[in-house]
């Protein structure tokens, strides 16, 4: 009996995830940028195997500001090789390419961090203000009303210069900026659902207040969820690289698409390869998760499907 | 007698999900001048289509009027230009939508409103049409100085009256009243309908009232055509259909009212549920549910039969009484 | 009507109050009501909008906490029950609830929703007991076996109510507080669903507090009724007495008021005036008078109270006795 029941819930969940997938690749471009998120995160996986990090880290000036295509002999392991820079090099001889996709493992692991934390952070305070209510409420609200009267850049700079400069508390400050969105996305939806009948039914039949948000809430709250994270890792990836950008965060020689960035400011002029890579890089990881933030949330809302 | 309606034939169709709704399958219906009709359905029986129809409002492309014909007082409805149409509306045909809730434009004063049909219709200035709007909020029990409110100052059983005074304002020729008081306590509707009946006897407006109560379709209507998946599938005077109901389904809908079941402790509900208009049966729609079934029931639609006016389609009645076409 | 009703209350409500707190001032939702309920019968609770008879539904499952007088039932003190008290009365006490689309929770199949009581209270030790209790729930309901796994959205609102009756059923309860059940159902779904209530009734002992707004409902499922105006009871009565010769002037409008679908069925119609008072801060003096063909002066200066005006007909009108 066991046995069909489970065979059952894979079926029934199966039948879910195929009608959503119906509804989602019916935006072919959310599904293009589906399979570039996707590829990114291979690239940014198997970063070692494609170029190691040391050969992205260390110096060789001989072979500095190369155009994209060019080679040169790098030392690398005892040995000298000849290399094809694919993206060209920066002032210091490193491999671009290298560095972009070392950079794409720290944007990814700094993307889905801050939001996790944002969002258990977040949604518990939101699901304490919307189902407490009261003084509750007025005190979390009040809070999320300071983090956001705050501009975000002041308030990364406070957190980074109080609390030290390390990877740890970058991640700190961006998870904080994200806080306040979850905090209200939960709340706005307990509330919507606290009053509904269904839940005055589960009251009836003995449910307790745990049940409710666990069975009863939390199920109608994970699409707003999943489409705002979406989105804020796109915007995470950003938040970290101005961070790097004006020297905060993660600093060089570490490769970090921001810091790249900043680092390429000089050389505009002659080596413009320096700045459109990462640039380009930013640009295009941002717009991805958008649009598939966007589209997830058309595929999910139920008054579009059908 | 004079016809204000007439509808032949019609088929509207709805498209969702790569699907068709056929929500209005070869309807033909007549009304008379003066008289009021009450065309009484469930959910889903295509009541609202069909006066959506009538004032031709079937928005593409997710509905659209596939054929037939809809005759008001001899214009051909479904042939005008959106300018002529504008101009009908509210002036010649008014509607009365079921949810007084959300007919009422929150941000106008309800004054603003009904002055607006009437300066848009008539040639009188705005002082005019706010004065003639005051009348007729007064016609409605309704105190004129009112008339700068705002409809959340008002409450359900006023706002409806207002509804009821908007339709009138322009003193048009049909009505098409759809479920008016359903969302109405019982004693307010009482007071709405009374006063209705009044206003509709003094301007001879013709109405047609769609409900799904039969008990309100008795007290307030002059003729009732039963609709079912689309179709009319009954039509006679109130005393015909209800002295002598020959539709099954009529004859199930009366049977299965708490009122009619006087002395037997069950009720008799008609089993099964309306047909999916998107796959409706084949042959005549009722069939699956009909406990008078023949097997060609299954097989071929009926067609309209006829004693004295009152019209049915079932096959029971093609044997024995003559057959007619649909007028 | 049911057959097998006793004599002895299985619930007794006295003063039961209920304000709330709105921005204009207090609203007597329910003011000072009392009744009781025979074990296996069914009472009607009928009214129009606001008249406080889906709040009193409310409070006797205790959704609402009380701020006044006392729900006795089967001994027990509903309002003062501790939690864990009330945890028990719960498994006797249930709720259906009027619209079958908000009560059921949509992201939830069939089995799940109709097995949650079950899960709730532990009744069954493992998933095999668990399926066969939920399809045989089904089956008293008349809900297809087939549609064990299927969603909310996929039924209509006849089916979804089988839903919420199975639901209420599950913890075997002997009390059912069944608000505007057949209310948002079309009429031959209506007489489907009634019939079920009432074979439900007969076969389980069951015991009924009806609440709806439509009398002729009312009038086939009820033994006894209570008319409610404003959070006021205004007539308490059996129901074939009730119907047969209503004495409150309300409960006559009301009655007058139902369209009855016969030829010639009726003479005359009662039309009230003007419009309903706001149950916010009432002011003393009959609720009703305002509205009332029969009013006079002194009918506004004091409170009418329920009394016996003939055996077993309750009525809370100043002029009673000139209706009876």
């Amino acid at each position: 009996m066991s046995n069909q029941t489970f065979l059952r819930f894979f079926k029934r969940q199966s039948k879910n995830i195929s009608q959503f997938w119906r509804q989602f690749s019916r935006n072919k471009l959310a599904v293009a940028s589906l399979i570039l998120v996707l590829i990114f995160a291979l690239i940014a996986i198997f970063a070692d195997v494609l170029y190691s990090y040391d050969f992205v880290t260390s110096n060789s000036l001989e072979n500095a500001l190369l155009k994209p295509g060019e080679t040169g002999t790098v030392y690398f392991q005892e040995k000298d090789i000849e290399h094809t820079f694919i993206l060209g090099s920066d002032n210091y001889g490193r491999d671009i390419l290298g560095r972009l996709v070392h950079g794409a493992r720290i944007s990814m692991i700094i993307g889905f961090v801050t939001v996790a934390m944002a969002v258990v952070i977040g949604g518990i305070l939101g699901a304490i203000a919307g189902y407490k209510g009261g003084l509750f409420d007025t005190i979390i609200m009040r809070l999320t009303d300071i983090i956001l009267s705050i501009p975000t850049i002041l308030m990364s700079i406070a957190i980074v210069a109080a609390l030290g400069n390390s990877f740890f508390n970058l991640l700190i400050a961006i998870s904080t900026s994200l806080i306040p969105g979850y905090i209200r996305i939960v709340r706005a939806s307990i509330i919507s659902i606290k009053d509904q009948e269904y839940v005055e039914a589960a009251r009836v039949i003995g449910a307790g207040d745990f049940r409710i948000v666990l069975k009863h809430i939390l199920p109608n709250i994970t699409s707003p969820i999943i489409v705002q994270s979406t989105l804020n890792v796109g915007s995470s990836i950003l938040s970290a690289s101005w961070l790097s950008f004006l020297g905060l965060g993660i600093l060089p020689p570490k490769p970090e698409w921001g810091n790249m960035l900043s680092e390429a400011r000089e050389f505009i002029q002659y080596a413009p390869h320096l700045l459109f890579a990462p640039g380009i890089a930013i640009l295009l990881t941002v717009l991805a998760y958008n649009i598939i933030g966007d589209g997830l949330r058309d595929a999910l809302d139920p008054k579009l499907r059908r | 007698m004079d016809k204000i309606l007439e509808i032949k034939d019609l088929h509207v169709h709805y498209y969702s999900n790569r699907r068709t709704v056929r929500a209005v399958n070869n309807l033909s219906l007549d009304m008379q001048r003066g008289r009021v009709l009450g065309l009484v359905g469930e959910t889903g029986a295509g009541k609202t289509t069909l006066a959506l129809s009538i004032l031709n409002m079937i928005s593409a492309p997710q509905g659209k009027i596939i054929s037939g014909s809809i005759r008001f007082d001899n214009t051909d409805i479904l042939g005008m230009s959106n300018q002529e149409l504008r101009e009908l509306r509210g002036k010649d045909i008014a509607m009365i939508f079921q949810d007084p809730m959300t007919a009422l434009n929150p941000v106008l004063t309800i004054g603003e409103q009904i002055a607006e049909t009437i300066f848009k219709h008539e040639k009188v200035s705005k002082a005019e049409a706010w004065s003639k709007a005051e009348e007729m909020l007064e016609t409605v029990g309704i105190p004129g100085v009112r008339a700068r409110e705002y409809p959340h100052q008002f409450s359900g059983g006023m706002k409806q009256r207002v509804v009821i005074a908007l339709s009138l304002a322009c003193n048009p020729r049909l009505l098409l009243a759809d479920e008016p008081t359903t969302a109405l306590d019982v004693t307010i509707q009482a007071q709405v309908l009374d006063l209705m009946r009044g206003l509709i006897k003094t301007n001879n407006t013709s109405v047609l009232f769609i409900t799904h109560s039969l008990g309100l379709v008795v007290e307030n209507c002059d003729e009732v055509a039963t609709m079912y998946a689309g179709e009319v599938v009954e039509y006679g005077t109130v005393k015909q259909v209800f002295g002598n109901p020959l539709h099954p389904y009529t004859k199930g809908l009366l049977g299965s009212l708490p009122d009619y079941s006087e002395g037997s402790p069950r009720l008799r509900p008609i089993p099964g549920l309306m047909p999916d208009p998107t796959n409706l049966p084949k042959g005549c729609y009722f069939s699956p549910r009909c406990p008078n079934v023949m097997p060609k029931c299954h097989e071929l639609h009926p067609e309209n039969s006829s004693i004295e006016g009152h019209l049915v389609k079932c096959h029971q009645y093609q044997e024995n009484l003559h057959v007619e076409q649909s007028i | 009507m049911s057959n097998n009703q006793s004599e002895l209350p299985i619930l007794q409500v006295r003063n039961l109050k209920k304000y709330f707190h709105v921005a204009k001032g207090t609203l007597h939702a329910v003011d000072d009501i009392s009744f009781d309920i025979k074990k296996g019968g069914t009472l009607g609770m009928v009214g129009e909008s606001g008249c406080g008879k889906s709040t009193t539904g409310r409070l006797l499952v205790r959704l609402h906490e009380s701020d006044g007088g006392s729900i006795n039932y089967n001994g027990i003190e509903i309002t003062k029950a501790s939690h864990k008290d009330m945890k028990m009365l719960r498994t006797k006490m249930q709720m259906i609830f009027q619209d079958p689309y908000s009560s059921i929770n949509p992201h939830h199949t069939v089995s799940s929703i109709i097995g949650e009581p079950l899960k709730i209270y532990k009744k069954v030790r493992n998933m095999q007991e668990y399926e066969e209790k939920v399809r045989s729930l089904m089956e008293t309901v008349g809900l297809a076996d087939r549609l064990y796994d299927a969603y909310p959205h996929e039924l209509d609102g006849g089916r979804r109510q089988r839903i919420g009756i199975a639901r209420a059923l599950a913890l075997e309860p002997q009390f059912i507080v069944c608000d505007e059940p057949v209310s948002a159902l079309d009429v031959s779904i209506q007489a489907q669903i009634l019939n079920l209530l009432m074979d439900l009734q007969e076969s389980l002992n069951l015991t009924y507090l009806f609440i709806t707004h439509d009398l002729s409902v009312v009038k086939h499922i009820s033994d006894d009724i209570v008319v409610m105006y404003l959070g006021q009871i205004v007539e308490k009565a059996n129901t074939d007495e009730l119907f047969k010769h209503p004495i409150h002037p309300y409960s006559k409008a009301l009655e007058s008021a139902i369209p009855i679908p016969r030829l010639n069925a009726r003479k005359e119609r009662i039309i009230l005036k003007s419009e309903v008072v706001s149950p916010i801060d009432p002011k003393p003096g009959c609720r009703f008078a305002p509205r009332c063909n029969y009013a006079i002066a002194s009918c506004g200066e004091s409170d009418p109270i329920l009394r016996e005006v003939c055996p077993d007909r309750f009525v809370a009108c100043h002029r009673a006795e000139m209706f009876v």
